[in-house]
């Protein structure tokens, strides 16, 4: 069931009604019970590989809270994460690994040294499996107690607003939400309805808008040629973000009409100043959750000391996870890899730059400094898009080398198009999206809102709801990360 | 702090705002948008059409055939129609009226196969009255048609701003022009005059053509198998066209699918379903003359006018349509229409 379904619009206040109605110790029956059912709708046989990481993990949890030392723990921890992280490797990187075999096999002169299955991904695995391997790590550190009620652990790995695409969950954030006992308030209720409508205006308004401008280029890509490549790549980075955000928003904004607060997982990502901040502001809970979990596990000592290039290794590692999180692809790899670059150059050339600035006089206009700051970070983020977006590593190479082709200006197809009524209103609705979230986060919009007169935000709403209806488009396209 | 009692009394009062807002918009939508008027005037001709009946022209826009050119036609036609559709509208005409036409006229190009149409079953607000979207969502196992029955009946203007405008700006158009069913071709453009030709022939064959991935992955051409069958049983002629097409939109469209093959498969599929047909193709008549087209893949009135006219010709010729069954009639170097292949 898609969030911008049909279903969805029945599901949801049937799920919420009930929610209210049943006593405190069935609501937890309910939530399993629907967050199962909205699951099992993408496919029955997925809900098997569900069922088993929340099993095996579960159990694992719950031995682990028998023992008393880390040592013992051991055994239990890395059970939990085999099965979980096999399944996830099974299924969604089988073919690449068996690919690169047969690849490798193949200068030895063995074909298809490993048989080539077509094997279909279960949805929402990578994120249901950072959060099971998350739980498993932080029960294994003594950070969390296990949960013993497998009904209220099996709700924390499949509640219905993130089992799809996240956000990635913590077990100490999330689970204790559900022994709290949720009283319907009408503040609660109401920011979650309207997290959901700004996250549908961004995904059927926006998304898909300018997802009918930038399909066509990446599924021809050789006809498109130097600024049209450019503008592209823009707007792509717009898509997702609109796409992603918009996901997320209806997530949070879900959870919330029933009293559940989830992660945040953007944080106006394109006014970051650097990549590292980017990292931290764009799909926070995936990031926060390799810094915590993998990061900071990797070693970062040489023989007893602390040592850069440890560090640097580190992070083009985690990058490098980042990206491959992303999909079975070298694009994905080499997407994460020139993140991870960016992330290695900027802190070598951190104390070079520092001097420029000083030199040159930016340091004392910081407002100009910044504003070049977050323009070259943007420009660098969409300029890894040409692996993200494209289909091969082939289609992101020709990318590239028709980005510098300009000579064929005069032949553009695609920049007659954008005179099209659809693009500007997409490019229009991207600028008012950008500077809506700034007044929000930046200007407490919201709180100055919601002081305003019941008349004009009941106004407010409804224009919103159908400027949606009228300029959304409703082919119920999924969201781009159901993909990962 | 609001109380949960004010907030239900609040929640009911934007509700009962929503509900009227949304019944006024559907309302207007319904009665205002210029396609829907068109159509209005075409079920009003088409209702006090005699029961001879002939000659149906049925399908999108591509189909623009005279029937007065025809003699004893009506034209049919919806601009976005797609073959389920078409196939409702065909029985609802055969089981709930008197007319029983003898020759049925339906484009068979390659947008009529596009998983893009296919998905797009446009204007839900009138074809409300002939499809059966429960019928559609049982056989086919697809929640989304109870979408397009609720956008049919609440929510028509859905997405449709562009329609909107467009009702806007062609409030004033003379209905009266549109007599016996047909709506003369769109003449206020002409693709001769575009600038931008190349682009717009790659636009209208990429969001068509793109992600085609045969005929048979398609849930549409089962809807025009049903055609088929219905044209069977109820003896019914099938006049199949190829449309003309600019040079521009061919020259992508032949880059994203094998337009040779699709039409070999499209013939050998009717041959098995329906044994009473014949095919006209125009697709590359009007080649190298822009003048003669509307947009990319639309035929303006002097387009229209000499298409109508080769197939008054090419019918006249046939003496038995049994005889001439299966074959394709294409034209020598854009001249007059001829048989070339029986």
């Amino acid at each position: 069931m898609l969030f911008n379904s049909i279903g969805y619009i029945v599901f949801l206040p049937l799920v919420v009604i009930l929610y209210y109605w049943l006593p405190f110790r069935f609501r937890w029956i309910l939530l399993l019970v629907s967050s199962y059912f909205f699951y099992i709708l993408w496919r029955v046989e997925f809900v098997l590989v569900l069922m088993t990481a929340t099993l095996v993990s579960y159990y694992a949890a719950v031995q682990m809270g028998k023992l008393p030392n880390k040592k013992q723990r051991m055994n239990y921890l890395v059970l939990s994460i085999v099965v979980n992280l096999g399944m996830l490797v099974f299924f969604k990187y089988f073919g690449f690994f068996s690919n690169l075999i047969n690849s490798i096999a193949g200068f030895t002169g063995k074909k298809n040294f490993i048989p080539l299955y077509s094997i279909l991904i279960p949805i929402g695995i990578s994120f249901y499996t950072f959060q099971t391997i998350g739980y498993a790590v932080d029960v294994y550190r003594g950070v969390l107690k296990p949960e013993k009620h497998l009904g209220t652990y099996a709700l924390f790995v499949s509640f219905f607003p993130l089992v799809l695409a996240g956000p990635i969950e913590r077990g100490r954030r999330l689970i204790p939400q559900f022994h709290v006992k949720h009283d319907f308030s009408p503040e609660l209720f109401t920011s979650g309805l309207r997290l959901i409508l700004w996250g549908m205006f961004k995904k059927v308004v926006i998304a898909d808008r300018l997802s009918l401008f930038i399909q066509p280029v990446f599924s021809n890509i050789g006809y498109f040629h130097g600024v049209e490549i450019g503008i592209t790549l823009v707007m792509k980075m717009m898509q997702v973000y609109a796409d992603f955000s918009g996901y997320t928003d209806i997530a949070i904004g879900s959870a919330r009409l029933m009293g559940f607060n989830l992660s945040p997982n953007f944080n106006r990502p394109f006014s970051a100043t650097s990549i590292a901040d980017f990292w931290s502001r764009w799909h926070i809970s995936l990031t926060s959750w390799l810094r915590d979990y993998v990061y900071f596990s990797l070693p970062s000592k040489h023989h007893g000391k602390t040592v850069m290039w440890r560090l640097n290794l580190n992070l083009i590692i985690l990058f490098v996870l980042v990206g491959f999180w992303h999909g079975p692809n070298w694009n994905f790899i080499i997407f994460g890899l020139l993140h991870g670059t960016f992330m290695v150059l900027a802190r070598v050339f951190h104390p070079f730059l520092l001097n420029f600035n000083k030199v040159t006089g930016l340091s004392r206009v910081p407002r100009l400094l910044n504003s070049l700051n977050i323009a070259v970070t943007f420009i660098l983020v969409c300029s890894t898009v040409f692996f993200f977006g494209s289909h091969s590593v082939h289609d992101s190479f020709l990318m590239i080398r028709n980005l510098a082709d300009f000579s064929k200006t005069d032949k553009a197809i695609l920049l007659p198009l954008l005179k099209n009524y659809d693009f500007l209103l997409g490019v229009a609705l991207v600028l008012f999206m950008l500077y809506f979230e700034y007044l929000i986060k930046v200007k407490s919009f919201a709180v100055k809102f919601l002081s305003k007169p019941i008349a004009l935000r009941y106004s407010a709403y409804l224009f919103m709801l159908f400027f949606l209806l009228v300029f959304g488009l409703f082919a119920s396209q999924q969201f781009f990360y159901f993909q990962f | 702090m609001v109380t949960n009692k004010q907030f239900f009394k609040r929640s009911l009062v934007f509700i009962l705002l929503a509900v009227a807002i949304n019944t006024l918009l559907n309302f207007g939508y319904n009665r205002g948008m210029f396609y829907f008027r068109q159509c209005r005037v075409q079920d009003e001709q088409f209702r006090n059409y005699p029961d001879t009946l002939k000659y149906l022209m049925l399908g999108n826009s591509h189909n623009r055939i005279d029937p007065a050119l025809l003699g004893n036609g009506f034209s049919y036609i919806m601009p976005k129609e797609v073959y389920t559709q078409t196939y409702y509208k065909l029985k609802y005409i055969l089981e709930k009226t008197n007319k029983k036409p003898e020759y049925i006229f339906l484009s068979i190009d390659p947008v009529n196969f596009s998983p893009r149409v296919e998905k797009e079953m446009a204007f839900d607000g009138y074809w409300r009255k002939f499809v059966n979207y429960f019928e559609l969502l049982r056989e086919r196992n697809d929640p989304g048609y109870f979408r397009n029955w609720l956008d049919g009946y609440f929510f028509s203007y859905a997405g449709n701003y562009r329609y909107m405008l467009m009702s806007v700006v062609f409030r004033k158009t003379d209905l009266g022009l549109i007599k016996n069913g047909y709506i003369p071709a769109r003449n206020y453009r002409n693709f001769s005059k575009e600038p931008d030709r190349e682009s717009l022939g790659f636009k209208i064959a990429t969001v068509y053509l793109s992600s085609y991935g045969g005929i048979s992955t398609l849930e549409d051409t089962r809807s025009y198998q049903k055609i088929l069958t219905l044209c069977r049983q109820h003896k019914i002629h099938l006049i199949l066209l190829r449309m003309p097409f600019t040079d521009e939109y061919l020259k992508y469209a032949r880059r994203m699918i094998n337009l040779d093959q699709l039409d070999r498969e499209i013939v050998a599929l009717t041959r098995k379903y329906c044994d009473d047909f014949i095919v006209f193709d125009f697709r590359n008549d009007f080649k190298g003359k822009p003048e003669l087209f509307f947009n990319a893949d639309h035929i303006n009135p002097d387009g229209a006018s000499i298409v109508s006219n080769k197939i008054k010709e090419e019918l006249s010729k046939i003496k038995d349509f049994k005889e001439v069954t299966g074959s394709t009639f294409r034209s020598e170097s854009g001249s007059a229409a001829c048989p070339k292949s029986r």
